[in-house]
């Protein structure tokens, strides 16, 4: 006969150290817990609550300059630096972690319209309105810690080109030593070579004297490696493909983004919309993909596009995924490193992080005195987001707003990822969708986020009419994603 | 005509549009309206620069343009190139005009200030800089070669003004010293090729030239004329479209991955490369000064030098040298005499026999440790210990306890005889042995008196096992006793003095003292039992009898009966009657039979009164158990008996007493108590029935019916069996199913469509009173209430469950349940069915193992706060390969795949490894201390084998800090974080990471 006991073995129980937790053995058969599903939704809807409890994304405020801030730059190789340019010519490198300036670049007379690093973090490059680069040192790391408790070292210049027509934006290749700058042309400049031309009249100061074979004096100054000009309108942007660094994407006034391949040092298609592209960003993780924000006409609010695009680079006949929720202009785009989802920000007032493939952001940050955004960046760990506005302060945000900063323990790893499964499974339940959904608005934007609504509305319903009225076939509406472009050029 | 001849002249393949005529013209016309003069002498230097023609054709204002370029505008108007091109123009145009004159030169100046005439066309290739020099025709190339060759001027003078064949039709040549004749621009004369070559004829490399120019002349047809530049630069992005849209694709299998991946990790790119012994042993910092001269020592150059070659030098560096070994042996020799001398001493010491000498000498030695022990802690331990020491041995030993000769014979003759010293002694060694056995003492006090005290008690009591088992079932029944008394207490004030409370309480009270009482019933005939073999043993000796011993039971009961006397309930009272009984049956018994058949009979039948046969049978106590099969039927007997006996008598033991003999016997397996429990059931009478009728009947009569009914069915077998219907019926006689679900329809009905309230007459509510007192209730009143009813009775004649009779079929929508339903099907799926499945299974670590936990929960993003996460680097990826849940970024990627095949191979096995061999560890999730990811799979001698998630497996041993711990043996601990196995606490600072298959 066989009789059924009890057996533990001491040694299933026995801890190796007084640290360890105690083993629980379950019974893990589902009809001795019938409410499981129960518990677990009420987890979820917990968790949901909690999210909103702990959500505090704004880390902190950069404030110095003294001007608007307009434009940004992150150094790849070092976490905690960022680059910012104002429009009063000044350029700082802050210090995120201090949240203090840690050197300044002086030298730019008019607006800084584009700063840009290189891979290495070594070398910033800089233009503005008064028509010239500047490549600067930047001061290494060790440096930085060093002089955090002295004052803000000042830099000088490593390198001045001068140019005809004042710059727009530039950007640096990554893993390369070339940059782009954006004016009245697209120009590609390499760092290390020195391209010479001759010139007839002097321009600047910055003038170097050669003497050529006749003993003639030649004069000559730094140039482009190369020039791109499709089109006689200003480019207002300029972004490096980081996954393939020969590729870049630029934007002109004609709304128009051009896209060049620098391997065939051709331009190598032209897609323009209806509205001017303010800034563009590719995706870090998927080089084919690029997601553009747009500006529209300000006649009439509603009229706006207020949307960022993701496009295919082979397809650009169509978008691939309308981004909205702006209510007014995206000024500046930046991706994610992880390349799951990207930050915008916006003439409104507001930041919003959007899924690389969502129609609706994910997120919006605001506060009070945070006026225009004029540029944005993700943090190299993909973990904040930095925004640099109006009102010249640069702002630091937790990328996701209810996470929890500091070392986490194993244990407190393992329930906040149970959160947020659980969030992600019950997310389209309505308890969980309103909570996890919610938002508190400024009221202007949520004003003007209604007025969108309105307006949108109405114009759909009269289409829906028009084509009611009219024959079968003859009023055909265009897919949101087509409908903004005008055309495709080769 | 002039024009013409040009035009003939210029394009030699006669390929023009009138189209581009038109627009020279055109554009000629608008230079000479602005053309400033230039002299003439001026001009012809300029030509001389230029000697090329550049008047001839734009390609010359092209190539000065794209230096021009860099200037802007600004600069155009000063470029002296520009005139010659406003030369050319302006001769066609007086061609038009005026008649046509020889003397080309006069008219040139005119046009001097003339603007840029480059077309937009042109502007893009100014753009193109030198770069678009390269996509020139050939032609021209050729062209220019010849003119090189024909003046002799250096190349650099055509190369940066190459031309570009343009479709506007140019101008002349200038006249200069190097153009050829006037005949020639005239077209009465081409210069061919050979008239060229002729004057060569001789010189180096002319044969080979010839040929050249011979292989040329059979391939050339008539070339093309180029493209206009919009339309070649359209096709050049057409192009680079192409290739780059062919470059992209390469990225796509690897975007799909990424995308397709459960999860995404950007991890550290952790690669622990060869790690052995010697690669870890190599990272070795000396940091003591110790470690710091070895360090030196074993680093010297010399011998990393020696080492480093054959090694033979190492022996000479090894070279000792004479004084050396001299100076070794004298320190070996003083050190030896020195050691002599010591021992010397020492024996010299230990054989001198003066005490004062040994007192002192170990005073300074005492003197010395105590000093020792202020300073040295660790002296002081040892001290304490030697302590502990003695004072165990003084336990032991008891030495110090005037046990001794000497202190017996004091004590003989007694202290007061003693002198001074000796009584000190004595007093001394007493302090002496107190001050050893204090500790001991303090420590066992309470035990030893307890023993003392049991000790006592056993010596008062007498030894014998069978005297403690009395002893203690007389404790025990004390103990009981003392609950059953203690009951009474109830608490006057709080939630137990609530009357419920207080009858619960009772009730459980009651049950308790049953079981109290049982237990006690037991003790006694266990007791007595014990007694009973005690007095078996004791007969010789006691004239005690059979009586004797049921008598002290029964006065031992009735003591115990005496003691809760104030417990007034029945089972007391039946208690008591039934101890009665016994002994009365004992009596009887105790006539008619012999002792030794009374004793078995009474160790059965004691508890008969209190216990079901069951029970007994159960029992231990009694011998054995065919006498409790004799018996049953005996005692069944005597319970009929027993109760026609006392029928008159007591009416209260009657009734308790009978059901127990029912329920007791219907336990027995006897036939009888089958046919009466069948008949039972056929008479449509439940047993519990027959016990509360026999409960209500006082009187035994029935029961003594009903018993012998019992007896009596047996043979009645012709009982005619009802159908099944009737049993049927019979079995659910009083359940009106039907009825009850009627009613529950009913119910269910009212509440779903609530009947409408009656309107209830309050007087002087909705009308007068002398009014409502008339008609009654007000007409709207009623009114309303009959739509209510009309609409109700709607609503019901609509419902689904309108028609069916046996049917209830809800219709009422539950609001709390609806916040768990999702409105729409959530975008991603498309069957309700694949969502619903896809939140079926819970995923939280209560529901599933903690293997799988992880693998449940595990966020699509993984990567870690400060860390610099890099764009995506080009790999190859399969596109039909499956697949994975896990996506590594970065170099990680690369590394993975590696291990692909091998990881292939050890799906679902763990592969042993041989320890000793060395390779690549590559542990990619943290195990925290559910061990979700990696479970430690064995130890052995400090190495340690683990599973990891993907199911290979791992061993390792390493140094490292701050480390999630595995698995633990012979003090090695390891662990595993950031993919590295490590050993926590190692034995040593070496240890070994490795992993093969």
């Amino acid at each position: 006969m066989k009789v059924k006991v009890i057996s533990r073995s001491t040694e299933e129980f026995t801890r190796e150290r007084s640290q360890d937790l105690q083993r629980v053995f379950r019974n893990f058969d589902p009809n001795i817990r019938t409410q499981e599903k129960a518990v677990e939704y009420v987890r979820a809807l917990n968790a949901a609550k909690l999210e909103k409890i702990f959500a505090r994304p704004f880390v902190g405020a950069m404030d110095g300059h003294i001007d608007a801030v307009s434009c940004m730059a992150k150094n790849p190789n070092h976490l905690k630096g960022i680059f910012s340019g104002s429009m009063d010519g000044d350029i700082r490198l802050w210090d995120i972690a201090s949240r203090r300036t840690v050197c300044k670049f002086p030298g730019h007379q008019g607006a800084v319209k584009g700063v840009a690093a290189s891979t290495d973090g070594r070398i910033l490059v800089s233009c503005g309105t008064d028509c010239i680069v500047r490549l600067w040192n930047v001061p290494s790391s060790s440096v930085m810690e060093s002089n955090d408790s002295s004052d803000k070292s000042v830099q000088v210049p490593l390198e001045e080109y001068v140019w005809k027509n004042a710059f727009w934006a530039v950007d640096h290749q990554w893993d390369g030593d070339r940059f782009a700058t954006a004016g009245a042309g697209v120009h590609i400049w390499n760092h290390n070579k020195f391209c010479f031309n001759p010139v007839i009249l002097l321009c600047s100061d910055k003038v170097l004297l050669w003497l050529s074979h006749d003993n003639m004096p030649l004069i000559y100054r730094s140039a482009p490696e190369k020039t791109f000009e499709w089109g006689t309108d200003t480019v207002i942007s300029v972004r490096f493909n980081p996954g393939q660094p020969n590729v870049l994407a630029t934007s002109a006034t004609d709304r128009s983004i051009v896209l060049y391949d620098l391997r065939m040092s051709s331009e190598v298609t032209k897609l323009i919309m209806r509205t001017r592209t303010n800034s563009i960003a590719w995706n870090p993780m998927e080089p084919i993909n690029f997601t553009a924000a747009y500006h529209g006409s300000l006649i009439n609010q509603a009229n706006e596009d207020c949307n960022c695009y993701s496009y295919d680079a082979r397809k650009l006949d169509e978008a691939k995924c309308v981004h909205k929720d702006h209510v007014s202009a995206v000024m500046d785009i930046d991706y994610s490193p992880t390349g799951r989802e990207f930050v915008t920000g916006s003439y409104d007032r507001t930041v919003r992080i959007f899924p690389y493939n969502g129609g609706h952001s994910r997120e919006i940050y605001h506060t009070k005195r945070m006026q225009r955004v004029f540029c944005i960046k993700f943090s190299c760990d993909a973990t904040y987001v930095i925004s640099g506005s109006d009102d010249a302060n640069l702002r630091l945000w937790k990328a996701k707003a209810s996470e929890q900063l500091g070392v986490l323990l194993p244990r407190e790893q393992k329930r906040h990822n149970y959160h947020e499964a659980l969030k992600n499974r019950y997310k389209h339940l309505p308890e969980v969708k309103r909570i996890v959904r919610h938002r508190h608005l400024p009221k202007p934007i949520f004003k003007a986020a209604a007025l969108r609504r309105t307006v949108m509305e109405a114009v759909r319903r009269k289409e829906e009419r028009r084509k009611a009225h009219s024959a079968p076939g003859s009023v055909t509406t265009k897919p949101l994603r087509k409908r903004r472009i005008i055309k495709v050029e080769e | 005509m002039a024009e013409t001849k040009r035009k003939s002249r210029d394009n030699p393949n006669g390929k023009k549009s009138k189209k581009q005529k038109t627009l020279a013209t055109q554009r000629d016309n608008k230079r000479k309206r602005r053309g400033p003069r230039l002299p003439s002498k001026f001009r012809k230097e300029l030509d001389r620069l230029n000697p090329s023609g550049a008047g001839r054709s734009p390609s010359g204002s092209d190539a000065e343009e794209r230096i021009d370029s860099d200037e802007g505008e600004v600069y155009a108007g000063n470029d002296v190139y520009e005139y010659e091109e406003g030369v050319t123009e302006e001769e066609s145009k007086k061609n038009r005009r005026f008649d046509q004159v020889e003397n080309l030169e006069y008219e040139m100046p005119e046009d001097f200030e003339d603007e840029n005439v480059s077309s937009d066309d042109e502007n893009e290739d100014d753009n193109a800089g030198e770069d678009s020099s390269g996509e020139e025709e050939h032609g021209d190339g050729r062209h220019s070669r010849m003119l090189q060759e024909i003046t002799g001027m250096p190349g650099e003078a055509f190369e940066g003004k190459k031309k570009k064949n343009n479709n506007v039709i140019t101008e002349a040549y200038p006249e200069s010293e190097y153009n050829p004749s006037r005949d020639v621009l005239d077209g009465h004369g081409q210069i061919s090729i050979e008239d060229l070559l002729d004057p060569l004829h001789g010189t180096s490399g002319y044969s080979m030239l010839r040929k050249r120019v011979h292989q040329m002349e059979r391939k050339s047809g008539p070339t093309p004329t180029p493209l206009p530049k919009v339309e070649r630069k359209r096709l050049d992005r057409k192009a680079a479209y192409q290739h780059s849209n062919k470059d992209a694709l390469k990225w796509v299998p690897l975007i799909k991955r990424n995308r397709e991946a459960g999860t995404i990790i950007f991890d550290n790119d952790v690669d622990l490369g060869f790690s052995t012994v010697g690669a870890i042993a190599s990272e070795f910092e000396p940091r003591t000064e110790f470690e710091k001269k070895m360090a030196s020592l074993v680093y010297d150059e010399k011998v990393m030098d020696a080492h480093k070659k054959d090694g033979a030098r190492l022996l000479e560096l090894n070279e000792v040298s004479v004084e050396d070994e001299r100076d070794r042996q004298n320190r070996i020799a003083k050190m030896r005499s020195l050691l002599f001398r010591h021992e010397m001493k020492a024996k010299h010491i230990k054989k001198i026999k003066s005490k004062t000498f040994h007192r002192l000498l170990k005073k300074d030695r005492l003197k010395a440790a105590s000093s020792e022990n202020q300073i040295d802690p660790e002296a002081a331990k040892e001290l304490a210990r030697k302590h502990e020491f003695e004072r165990a041995k003084e336990r032991i030993t008891l030495r110090h306890k005037s046990g001794s000769k000497w202190a017996k014979r004091i004590k003989e003759r007694g202290l007061k005889a003693q002198d001074e010293g000796t009584r000190a002694a004595i007093a001394e060694q007493q302090h002496q042995h107190s001050l050893l056995t204090r500790k001991m003492n303090s420590m066992n006090d309470t035990s030893s008196s307890e023993e003392s005290s049991d000790g006592d008690e056993s010596d008062g009591y007498s030894s014998g096992e069978q005297d403690r088992t009395s002893r203690l079932l007389e404790e025990a029944k004390e103990k009981t006793l003392k609950v059953i008394n203690e009951e009474d207490e109830v608490p006057n004030s709080g939630l137990l003095s609530l009357p419920f409370m207080v009858r619960g309480m009772k009730k459980r009270d009651e049950a308790a003292a049953e079981e109290a009482k049982l237990a006690l019933e037991d003790f006694e005939s266990l007791s007595k039992q014990l007694d009973g073999s005690s007095r078996g043993e004791n007969t010789k000796v006691g004239p005690s009898s059979g009586r004797m011993v049921f008598n002290a039971a029964g006065t031992q009961a009735q003591k115990s009966s005496k003691t809760k006397s104030d417990d007034r309930t029945k089972a007391d009272r039946f208690y008591d009657d039934s101890d009665g009984e016994n002994d009365i049956e004992a009596e009887d018994n105790n006539d008619d039979e012999d002792i030794c058949f009374h004793k078995h009979e009474v160790s059965f039948f004691s508890p008969c009164g209190s216990q079901s046969f069951d029970d007994i049978a159960k029992d231990p106590g009694p011998k054995t158990t065919d006498e409790v099969a004799i018996f049953a039927s005996g005692a069944w007997k005597k319970v009929k008996a027993e109760n026609n006996r006392v029928k008159g008598g007591n009416n209260n033991a009657d009734k308790k007493k009978s059901p127990v003999a029912l329920e007791s016997v219907s336990k027995n397996e006897d036939l009888q108590v089958f046919h009466s429990f069948t008949y039972l059931l056929i008479s449509g009478t439940l047993v519990k029935e027959t016990e509360k009728d026999l409960g209500e009947d006082s009187d035994s009569d029935s029961e003594g019916q009903m018993v012998d009914g019992i007896l009596s069915s047996g043979p009645k077998a012709s009982y005619e069996l009802p159908s099944q219907a009737e049993l049927i019926h019979q079995a659910f006689a009083a359940d009106n199913v039907e009825d009850d679900f009627e009613k529950h329809k009913q119910e269910i009905l009212n509440e779903e469509n609530p009947e409408p309230e009656k309107p209830v007459l309050l007087p002087g509510w909705g009308q007068w009173t002398h009014v409502q007192q008339k008609k009654g209730l007000p007409s709207w009143m009623v009114k309303e209430h009959d739509t209510a009813k009309k609409k109700r009775e709607e609503a019901l004649k609509k419902r689904k469950d309108a028609q069916l009779k046996h049917v209830i079929i809800s219709e009422k929508l539950d609001k709390r349940a609806e916040k768990l339903y999702t409105k729409t099907l959530p975008f991603p799926y498309t069957s309700k069915e694949v969502f619903e499945q896809s939140i079926r299974m819970p995923i939280g670590p209560e529901f599933n193992p903690a293997t799988a936990v992880g693998a449940l929960n595990r966020p699509e993003v993984m990567k870690k706060p400060g860390q610099i996460i890099k764009p995506i680097e080009f790999e190859e990826v399969d596109p039909h390969k499956k697949t994975e849940q896990l996506k590594h970024v970065g170099q990680k990627q690369k590394q993975k795949q590696k291990q692909k095949p091998k990881q292939k191979q050890k799906k679902n096995k763990i592969v042993v490894w041989r320890r000793g061999c060395s390779g690549r560890v590559s542990v990619r999730r943290v195990g925290g201390n559910g061990w979700s990811a990696l479970g430690l799979v064995g130890r052995h001698l400090g190495w340690s084998v683990g599973v990891r998630e993907d199911r290979s497996a791992f061993w390792g041993r390493s140094v490292g800090v701050g480390v999630e711990m595995v698995g633990r043996h012979w003090g090695w601990s390891v662990g595993v974080r950031e993919g590295r196995v490590r050993v926590l606490e190692g034995q040593s600072a070496f240890g070994m990471v490795s992993r093969c298959s």
